[in-house]
């Protein structure tokens, strides 16, 4: 008796929950205007963009401007859940077939792996993409090392500017004014304490507070750009005091262009 | 033995009608009742072998070990020793039917046996499970499932029949086939992989060369956004689609351009940016592609994590000068501290129910280490102690569990533990660096 009531509550229960998802297994047809791969606007440093399968490269120019967030033209995916197609290989369980008089259970066929992501093989423009970055860093390295710039060490979580820091950028300061036609940046870095998301803010506020302080010293803010790496890449990679305060650093260079 | 069943169905189907009148209701913490209350009773389930009928020679025991695992992390169940009950056999059939009784007896509430081959002879290459299950509370074989496919899909057998039985016993999907993005070190860039939750399976989604970071899942499992360094000196918001390799970018302004996370419904990106001077947090409506600045102050605003219902958001602002996790509605209104204990407080992620927001939280001995509080302030605890740096926390589906990086084995690794700080179980082995988990929605 009690064992019927228990059942009984179990299927409503079950029953709310499939109604419930009903609405969500709607299949409905996928999104149009998504049929270029990797839609990547404004590739500044000319950089292709990556593509991952046989799609051809991009062609529909800018998705948003630089200037406001506002009406970045290219298309979006459509992310709304009810564009979410029937999925075989993956989609709802269906429960237990009956098995009573030695019955077998009907067949569900299960798809191969992974079918579910795309194969990513690191293509020709990837490869061109990665030199890009390297060559570029070796530049900005050679450049900085020949214009001998310094860089500045921040405490634990601090992105204050110390009196050995200034006395640094002074002489940054110097070689910039006298230097007119090289641009400049600041790549703000942290120790690996903390959190990856806050230090990529940490890392900001320090390379920052390099860039303001240069301008207080007189160098065109127009000359001057900042990036955060936050604790990506690191100079030291030891656990140690010494080393995460190398890694706490506002990392002066000339840009490549 | 039938009341502790008939009371735990009634228990779960107060959870379940909870569940479902919690994603209803409009009130504003979003609290559900969920299976990991202290008088939750475990439902005791016995395994027995999977019989190898002429499939390769490990394929009987991956099934029973992989299910084993999935059963075991369910939290629904906990599994029973046979043999140390008493119940010798290691095979049986739907047939043995005094062993069934002999394990009811023994407090067993559910028996699961099965097996296992090739599908037929003449193709060496599509295997088979059949799986049954015998419930003690009605004394009869329930019913069984088939599943066919290739080697490629043998966990996933097991993974699937998991999640029947967690279905089966609780309304709820199970969390075996669900899947874990996550950031590795690939040469000298750090790229996106994805995993199954148990760590295995691990697939790159990104070749970019240098830095992809902090990806989420859409909330139909198709998308994943995340930071792009597009170059030395540039980021972006991108997404890009599981199944087609497809990208595009949503946000690309000056600056930083991070910690995406979509709402709940797919219709809103909530992301920090430095466009406008220092980090603030903007809401972007993927269907017009209108924004909307929600923050407004000095410090810097990051990490957006939507409740349940898509109308509030935890995030960390330092704008009272160290790092804090606040509470705002989804139109930037209603700002509230949550945390006040130690002076870093970060990286939060709302839990699934509702009733928790998960964070990095920095002890007195200034460790890193994973935190919950209740959404109204009241309830603190710490999940995880010792050594190590942990970060990136992340719920599970079903609300259970957190998956989060940490460096206490030296290199940063992903993790996974119960919210109650118990099963603390290391998930990536290979590699020099993994972080940042994600842990997908449910199917």
């Amino acid at each position: 008796m009690s064992i019927r009531v228990a059942a009984m509550g179990l299927t409503i229960g079950v029953g709310m929950l499939l109604v419930m998802q009903a609405g969500c297994s709607k299949k409905s047809i996928q999104s149009g205007g998504d049929t270029q791969s990797s839609e990547r606007g404004m590739a500044k440093s000319g950089a292709p963009a990556q593509s991952q399968g046989q799609v051809p490269p991009p062609s529909q120019g800018q998705l948003s401007s630089p200037s406001g967030l506002d009406a970045p033209s290219a298309t979006f995916p459509d992310l709304s859940l009810s564009s979410k197609p029937e999925d075989p290989e993956t989609g709802g369980l269906r429960g237990f077939d009956s098995v009573s008089g030695g019955k077998a259970p009907s067949e569900e066929r299960l798809g191969g792996g992974g079918t579910m992501l795309a194969k990513v093989e690191p293509s020709e423009s990837t490869a061109r993409q990665i030199e890009e970055i390297r060559r570029e860093q070796a530049k900005e390295q050679a450049a900085s090392a020949e214009a001998g710039l310094r860089d500045v060490f921040f405490g634990y979580d601090s992105w204050t500017i110390t009196e050995e820091g200034r006395l640094s950028l002074t002489q940054d300061a110097q070689w910039i004014k006298a230097n007119t036609g090289a641009l400049v940046k600041i790549e703000g870095h942290c120790d690996e304490r903390g959190t990856l998301a806050y230090n990529l803010v940490l890392g900001e506020k320090r390379a920052k507070a390099v860039r303001n302080y240069l301008v207080e010293l007189g160098v065109g803010a127009n000359r001057l750009s900042v990036v955060s790496y936050g604790k990506e890449r690191p100079f030291c990679n030891e656990r140690s005091e010494s080393c995460y305060q190398q890694n706490r650093r506002g990392h002066v260079v000339v840009r490549s262009k | 033995m039938t009341r502790v069943i008939i009371g735990l169905m009634i228990v779960l189907c107060v959870l379940v009608g909870a569940g479902v009148l919690g994603i209803l209701d409009s009130g504003a913490t979003d609290v559900f009742l969920e299976a990991t209350r202290p008088d939750f009773q475990k439902i005791p389930i016995g395994v027995f072998g999977f019989q190898n009928g002429g499939g390769p020679e490990w394929l009987g025991g991956r099934i029973e070990e992989v299910l084993k695992a999935d059963l075991q992390r369910s939290l629904v169940f906990t599994l029973v020793d046979l043999p140390g009950i008493g119940v010798k056999a290691r095979e049986v059939t739907t047939t043995d039917r005094a062993i069934f009784k002999q394990a009811a007896e023994n407090g067993v509430s559910v028996l699961v046996w099965g097996k296992s081959g090739q599908k037929n002879v003449s193709k060496d290459s599509e295997l088979l499970m059949d799986g049954f299950v015998y419930d003690s509370g009605s004394d009869e074989v329930v019913g069984g499932k088939r599943y066919v496919g290739s080697t490629s899909v043998v966990r996933l057998m097991a993974h699937r029949f998991a999640d029947e039985l967690v279905f089966r016993y609780t309304g709820e999907p199970g969390i075996a086939r669900t899947k874990i993005v996550y950031v590795a070190e690939h040469g000298n860039a750090r790229e996106l992989f994805v995993m199954d939750y148990d760590g295995y399976e691990p697939k790159q989604i990104t070749a970019d060369g240098f830095l992809n970071l902090m990806p989420r899942w859409s909330p139909d499992r198709r998308f994943i956004v995340f930071t792009a360094y597009r170059s030395r000196n540039t980021q972006d918001i991108d997404i890009l689609e599981l199944a087609t390799g497809k990208r595009w970018t949503l946000v690309s302004m000056p600056g930083l351009n991070i910690t995406p996370a979509l709402s709940p419904d797919g219709n809103f990106l909530a992301f920090a940016s430095s466009q406008d001077g220092n980090s603030e947090i903007y809401k972007l409506d993927t269907r017009t592609k209108a924004s909307q600045r929600l923050t407004v102050n000095q410090g810097g605003d990051l990490s957006p994590s939507w409740s349940p219902t898509g109308r509030e958001l935890a995030f960390t602002s330092d704008r009272g000068g160290a790092p804090q996790i606040f509470v705002m509605s989804a139109d930037g209104s209603n700002v509230r501290r949550l945390t006040y204990e130690g002076d870093y407080n970060a990286a939060p992620a709302w839990s699934p129910r509702g009733n928790w927001i998960a964070y990095v939280c920095r002890t007195a001995q200034r460790l890193y280490k994973v935190c919950i509080v209740s959404p109204d302030g009241q309830k603190r605890v710490q999940v995880t102690t010792g050594p190590g740096i942990d970060d990136s926390p992340s719920w599970s589906p079903d609300g259970r569990h957190l998956t989060f990086s940490s460096t206490v084995d030296g290199k940063s690794h992903i993790y996974m533990v119960d919210t109650d700080g118990k099963n603390l179980e290391r998930i990536t082995f290979g590699g020099t660096h993994n972080s940042s988990p994600s842990w997908s929605p449910a199917l």
